[in-house]
């Protein structure tokens, strides 16, 4: 009587604490699944962008009171628009807006303006007298309050001092340091000013000038990349590419025909960086060209092309990456991408359009329409520079002889071509899980073999959780000895170390030929401590073979076993290879491997032994035909969660291989994997760009395969334990 | 078993015994690498403290000049006489045709006298070898040690005491020297820490002024004169905490020791310079094994010195340590919660099986997709978001929105989750339906026999799944290496600064201090001991918690062995 008036005097409490208990850990459990998937969904979700595609949005038209223009453009934050006007007059107007910012005139007329290679925001401006200056656009800002203000000027880089080139039917200008080089080209000859102290703000003194004759006229000029070549180009076609030497004399380097089966040129460019131009021809076909290093020196040569539906009126560069954007005879704008060789999109804008610009952020196109007003169109062009081929297939890539599996993801140059192949990082993480199991299964397996089946009992309660506690070993440690002990061990005493794979089963063979004359009185006994046994001949087989080792290397390899492997074999030597790695991770998989294997082979019921022994088996035959058979699932699912774990090991691979990116099996050689790909790279990349997401997609793929091969472990030893179950 | 009688080649062949023995072969060579790898790092680790003598080496030098080296012999190596011939250029001394010669590693320290601190020697060179007792190790804060005898102690400049009794004077003046230091070490940590701590604090309210748009400005007025006043007020402070450290600095800079090289060299080095000293040819086994003592005692309290190639490695254990914790806490609830969930109130079916391999396979997923899930959306993700929520005025340098504390223990917890999940599950799986189904018949309700029958049962396998994550967690590097671990933490987490434990700080770990120590240290030779010291440390922190958690583990098994008969 008295529990249950207790019972009802705290009904409603006790029912409350019950159903909280129930919601909060409904929702614990909910929150643990949820945070699962969170992982995958979220690394799919920033993985996601690099596969969305790009778009081409028509925006503003302007309407500025210009006279028409000759040169476009937008400064860094997309928030000013730039145009001269071939009257001399050049406004600034406010994108957003379209209301002008500022005006001025440089009082005389235009006749072509050029980008000061590679500078940005500094345009060289020529008059039709054959007059030049540079002039650099400014955007200060400013805080009224929390407001923000930008401005907007246009001012002379040296002095309101124009420079006379005389007549001129193209230039261009190259400024790095205060070095500063202006080429022009007048009929054949073809001249080089060189300035050598251009300081800001000062009047440029007497350049040291070059002349040279040409073998024709030509129509074009370009400084190449760092200024260190020019390419001469003919409306036809014709391309001739000068060195420029530092003291500023011109040597020809190489001459060629950009238009392919005599098809008329419509447009000639130069991508970020000038290593390639861009040709555009009447067969509606875009062409890379950039020079390669060749058996007969440098070459211009073919590397891609694109087909579009017309033929390219206009070439439009990014400033900042290697794409471009192409306006056709059919008013349709298209955004086009070297490395990864895509047209992203295409969009219609007016036909016969004029002059036009893309913004540094790539993220915004001007376009002169054909009545002289501006029209603006958004770009979304995220990640252009990777496609599934520019991932994985060889990519031809600028400056490189041939296409080629590359990954190198940043360099010093702003100029420079990403180089995002995962092969040889999907390739040495195979290979790196490849020698670590070769090293592991056996061993591991074979191990689980002996001790589920032959082990003494005692000596199997300790042997198990000892190779578990080898499980939970820091791989940091094992990186840590494998880098810094083992590899210079091995380096050293390469001939020992191959001695060792025959010593040690000689070994072993011999001391169970010995065995069979040991008295059974002593055998008996020990039956089962035959592990522990081969401990000390295991010792003693390695330091023969070490102790042997230079007496083989004099014997077979010459005296030096690295040099013999190198000019015998072809064999490169690093210090840090796959043989360490191998060595090294097999010794983390191998509890892993060991542990799962042998909870599967001592799991086989009894009764099956049993019967096969009484059926005149040897223990043996028992073994390979009965629990081995019957074991094989579980054995299967450890060898594939040992893998799962040989494929995202980090630490190990980080420590024991150099990390060169490098698609070679040779043993000897070091690897970069996935997980020492994004250990290394992660934390200087930048938030968001390609590189990021490609070092999320690495990292969403090896989530993958650990996931699937985890999952097949599973399903198949959730098999095998009903199987024994209905045994 | 049964077991064949018979012996010879042929049964042998049959038989397939050797390829028993060749199995066992295998567990041979996994306990041999086991054991051989953890023997490597205890000698090597520990032989790193023991106060070995200083050999006085009378030697031919490079020009075959007599010579006299003071330094710890540390290993010999052969090397072909080719090589020898080629990297000396030399062929005198050479008795015979030897293949090889012999040489010597010796530590000879006083790098900043004659660089480099290690010197080879070669065995037929040496004339004889002496241990001379006057000859002393000083360790010290720069570098690395020095070998000599003492000649005096100086104060001032001037002798103080010069040969007879010159070390209880030169003992007791380091011990004053000491507590100097330890003096010093206060004010710059406690202090100076604390006021530059309040003036960033107030560098923050004064933005956060700016921030607000509500107030008029008689209160910002109000606001900002009360900022100045609190800071003027540490400014003062700053001023005498300053004046006290230089006048302990000049204190400090008093004594100096004269000591003499064994190239002859006499200099004289500031007693503030010497961290210890001691004459290890003059030591008996008990002195030396109290050295050690201390030594392994320094090791594991004190701060790392240049560059972490020196002294302690205390910031790594308090920072392995704090974070571990924080990932306990974190990582219980949820996992325990999580096996609860799926073992009592989920409904058994295939989605919760599902849900199980699913929880067992994220067990089997690379740690460094966790890191780089942990700085997508923890760091960038979150972080960058309680930035902009919270952290505003110190902006655009990020406070949560880069690599810290709580973010590296908060991978770490999801990443250990499947530990405690499975661990616990376990547990559960194995407490018999009829201590729950009695618990219920007495009319309790589930959650009732949740709190006071289930859980407490489990315990030691939550236990065990704990002792496991942490296991996990105190060896797991890669990590860490996105989501917060650096290889030098100016301050600790946690410190006399409200508000007190730090979450947004980056912190030290043991494991990565073995991988930078190791790999990205400007001196790796001379810090390669070190390196074994630590990795040494977090073996043994790992073994022991896996064999509590083993234990543990077994001790259950049997006491349910009554519970479920």
């Amino acid at each position: 009587m008295q529990a249950k008036a207790e019972l009802h005097a705290m009904p409603g409490r006790r029912r409350w604490v019950n159903s909280i208990t129930q919601y909060v850990v409904a929702l614990g459990g909910g929150a643990v699944i949820a945070a699962i998937a969170l992982i995958f969904f979220y690394l799919l979700w920033v993985v996601m962008p690099i596969f969305g595609g790009a778009s081409i949005e028509t925006g503003k038209v302007y309407e500025l009171e210009l006279s028409p223009p000759v040169y476009l453009d937008v400064n860094e934050s997309d928030e000013i628009g730039l145009a001269f006007g071939a009257g001399g007059d050049v406004a600034f107007w406010n994108l957003a807006e379209g209301d002008t910012r500022a005006t001025l005139n440089l009082d005389r007329s235009i006749s072509d303006i050029k980008p000061v290679y590679p500078r940005s925001a500094a345009y060289a401006v020529l008059s039709s007298d054959g007059e030049l200056n540079l002039f650099e656009a400014r955007y200060p800002i400013s805080f009224v309050g929390d407001e923000r203000r930008i401005g907007a000027s246009l001012t002379p880089i040296y002095s309101d001092e124009w420079i006379d080139l005389g007549k001129v039917r193209d230039f261009d200008v190259h400024l790095s340091g205060s070095r500063l080089s202006i080429a022009h080209l007048n009929g054949r000859t073809l001249t080089l000013d060189i300035y050598r102290d251009a300081e800001p703000e000062f009047e440029l003194e007497i350049p040291r000038s070059r002349s040279i004759e040409l073998d024709k006229a030509y129509d074009r000029l370009l400084f190449g990349p760092r200024g260190q070549w020019l390419y001469l180009l003919t409306d036809a076609g014709d391309v001739a590419i000068y060195e420029v030497t530092r003291a500023g004399s011109l040597n020809p380097l190489h001459q060629r025909q950009l238009a392919q089966e005599a098809t008329p040129l419509t447009a000639v460019e130069p991508l970020l960086g000038r290593y390639s131009l861009i040709a555009a021809d009447a067969n509606n076909r875009i062409t890379q060209w950039f020079v390669v290093q060749g058996e007969f020196g440098l070459t211009l040569e073919p590397v891609r092309s694109f087909e579009l539906d017309a033929s390219a009126e206009w070439l439009v560069p990014e400033p900042r990456r290697k794409g471009f954007a192409a306006l056709d005879a059919d008013g349709q704008a298209h955004l086009l991408y070297t490395t990864s060789r895509r047209i992203l999109t295409s969009h219609p804008v007016a036909a016969g359009t004029g002059v036009n610009a893309i913004s540094p952020r790539s993220d915004l196109m001007l376009i002169t329409l054909p009545d002289g007003r501006i029209a603006s169109y958004h770009l979304k062009n995220e990640h252009p520079d990777i496609s599934l081929s520019a991932l994985w297939s060889r990519v031809w890539y600028e400056g490189y002889p041939e296409p080629v599996y590359s990954w190198q993801s940043s360099s010093a140059d702003n100029d420079f071509e990403a180089k995002f192949s995962l092969t040889p990082l999907l390739f040495g993480t195979l290979k790196a899980a490849f020698y670590a199991m070769l090293f592991a299964v056996p061993i591991a397996i074979m191990g689980a073999l002996y001790t589920a089946y032959f082990m003494a009992p005692v000596m199997r309660r300790i042997v198990k959780p000892g190779i578990e506690i080898m499980a939970a070993l820091p791989t940091v440690i094992l990186g840590f000895l494998a880098g810094l002990w083992l590899a210079p061990l091995v380096e050293a005493n390469l001939a020992a170390v191959i001695t060792i794979l025959l010593a040690l089963p000689a070994a072993i063979i011999l001391m169970s030929l010995a065995w069979q004359w040991v008295p059974d009185r002593l055998r008996a006994p020990l039956d089962g401590w035959y592990g522990l046994l081969v401990v000390p001949v295991i010792i003693l087989a390695v330091i023969s073979a070490f102790s042997l080792g230079p007496t083989l290397e004099d014997a077979f390899f010459g005296g030096d076993s690295r040099n013999w492997f190198l000019t015998v074999m072809g064999l490169d030597y690093d210090q840090r290879n796959a043989l360490i790695v191998g060595l090294a991770m097999g010794l983390a998989v191998i509890p892993t491997i060991f542990s799962i294997a042998e909870d599967a082979i001592y799991g086989v019921p009894t009764h099956l032994i049993n019967g096969s022994l009484a059926l005149g088996a040897t223990r043996w035959q028992t073994l390979i035909r009965v629990v081995v058979l019957t074991a094989s699932p579980g054995i299967f699912s450890a060898v594939m969660i040992g893998l799962g774990r040989a494929v995202g090991e980090t630490m190990i691979v980080l420590m024991a291989t150099g990390n060169t990116p490098v698609l070679d099996l040779n043993i000897f050689q070091g690897m970069r994997t996935f997980a020492a790909n994004i250990a290394v790279e992660l934390p200087e990349s930048e938030v968001d760009s390609s590189h990021y997401r490609i070092l999320f997609l690495t990292a969403l793929v090896l989530f993958m395969i650990t996931f699937v091969f985890n999952t097949v472990a599973e399903v198949v030893r959730q098999r095998l334990r009903s199987r024994y179950g209905s045994l | 078993m049964l077991h064949s009688q018979t012996t010879g080649v042929r049964s042998w062949l049959t038989s397939g015994e050797l390829w028993v023995w060749m199995n066992a072969a295998a567990v041979g060579i996994s306990i041999t690498a086991v054991g051989g790898l953890l023997a490597l790092i205890a000698v090597r680790g520990l032989a790193h403290f023991w106060p070995a003598d200083i050999a006085e080496i009378h030697h031919l030098a490079d020009g075959g000049t007599p010579a006299i080296a003071w330094g710890e012999m540390i290993e010999t190596e052969t090397l072909d006489i080719d090589q020898y011939r080629s990297a000396t250029g030399d062929t005198s001394g050479i008795t015979g045709d030897p293949a090889s010669v012999t040489r010597w590693l010796v530590k000879t320290g006083n790098r900043r006298l004659d660089p480099p601190d290690f010197q080879w020697i070669y065995e037929h060179r040496i004339d004889h070898i002496e241990y001379p007792e006057a000859v002393a190790v000083f360790e010290r804060m720069e570098w690395g040690n020095a070998y000599g005898t003492l000649q005096a102690v100086l104060e001032n400049g001037e002798p103080v005491v010069r040969g007879e009794g010159v070390w209880p004077e030169f003992n007791t003046r380091l011990a004053r020297v000491e507590s100097l230091r330890a003096e010093i070490a206060e004010i710059e940590r406690g202090e100076f820490n604390a006021i530059n701590y309040e003036l960033e604090q107030l560098r923050l309210d004064r933005r956060r002024l700016d921030l607000r748009k509500d107030l008029d400005s008689a209160e910002l007025a109000e606001a900002q004169a009360d900022i100045d006043s609190r800071e003027d007020a540490l400014q003062a402070r700053y001023e005498i905490a300053e004046q006290a450290l230089r006048e302990l600095l000049d204190e400090r800079a008093r004594d100096s020791a004269e000591i003499l090289f064994s190239n002859g060299a006499v200099l004289h080095i500031d007693l503030a310079e010497i961290v210890r000293a001691w004459l290890p040819n003059q030591m008996s086994l008990w002195q030396k094994l109290g050295h050690y003592a201390s030594s392994v005692w320094l090791f594991l309290t004190e701060d790392p010195r240049e560059a972490n190639t020196e002294g302690g490695i205390f910031p790594a254990i308090f920072g392995t340590v704090l974070m571990v914790l924080l990932m306990s806490v974190l990582v219980t609830p949820l996992g325990v919660i999580a096996a609860v969930y799926l073992r009592e109130y989920a409904k058994q079916g295939p989605f919760v099986r599902l849900i199980r391999i699913a929880v067992n396979n994220l067990a089997g997923v690379p740690s460094i997709v966790y890191g780089v899930f942990g700085l997508g959306f923890f760091v960038y993700f979150i972080g960058g978001n309680l930035d902009r929520l919270f952290f505003e005025a110190a902006l655009p340098a990020p406070t949560f929105g880069t690599p810290g504390l709580v973010w590296a223990s908060l991978t770490l917890a999801l990443l250990t989750v499947p530990v405690v999940v499975v661990s616990t599950e376990e547990g559960l799986t194995r407490i018999p339906r009829s201590i729950r189904e009695g618990s219920l018949a007495l009319g309790a309700t589930k959650a009732e026999t949740l709190f006071k029958v289930v859980l407490p049962i489990a315990s030691p396998s939550i236990l065990t799944g704990i002792i496991l994550a942490v296991a996990r967690a105190a060896g797991e590097v890669a990590p860490l290496m996105l989501v917060g671990v650096v290889k030098l933490a100016p301050t600790l987490p946690l410190d006399g600064n409200f508000p007190y434990l730090h979450l947004e700080r980056k912190f030290m770990h043991l494991g990565f201090h073995i991988y930078d120590v190791g790999f990205q240290s400007p001196n790796v030779e001379a810090a390669r001991p070190l390196v074994y010291a630590t990795a040494l440390l977090l073996v043994l922190i790992i073994i022991a918690l896996n064999l509590t958690a083993i234990m543990l583990r077994t001790r259950l098994e049997n006491r349910y062995r009554g519970v479920e008969s």
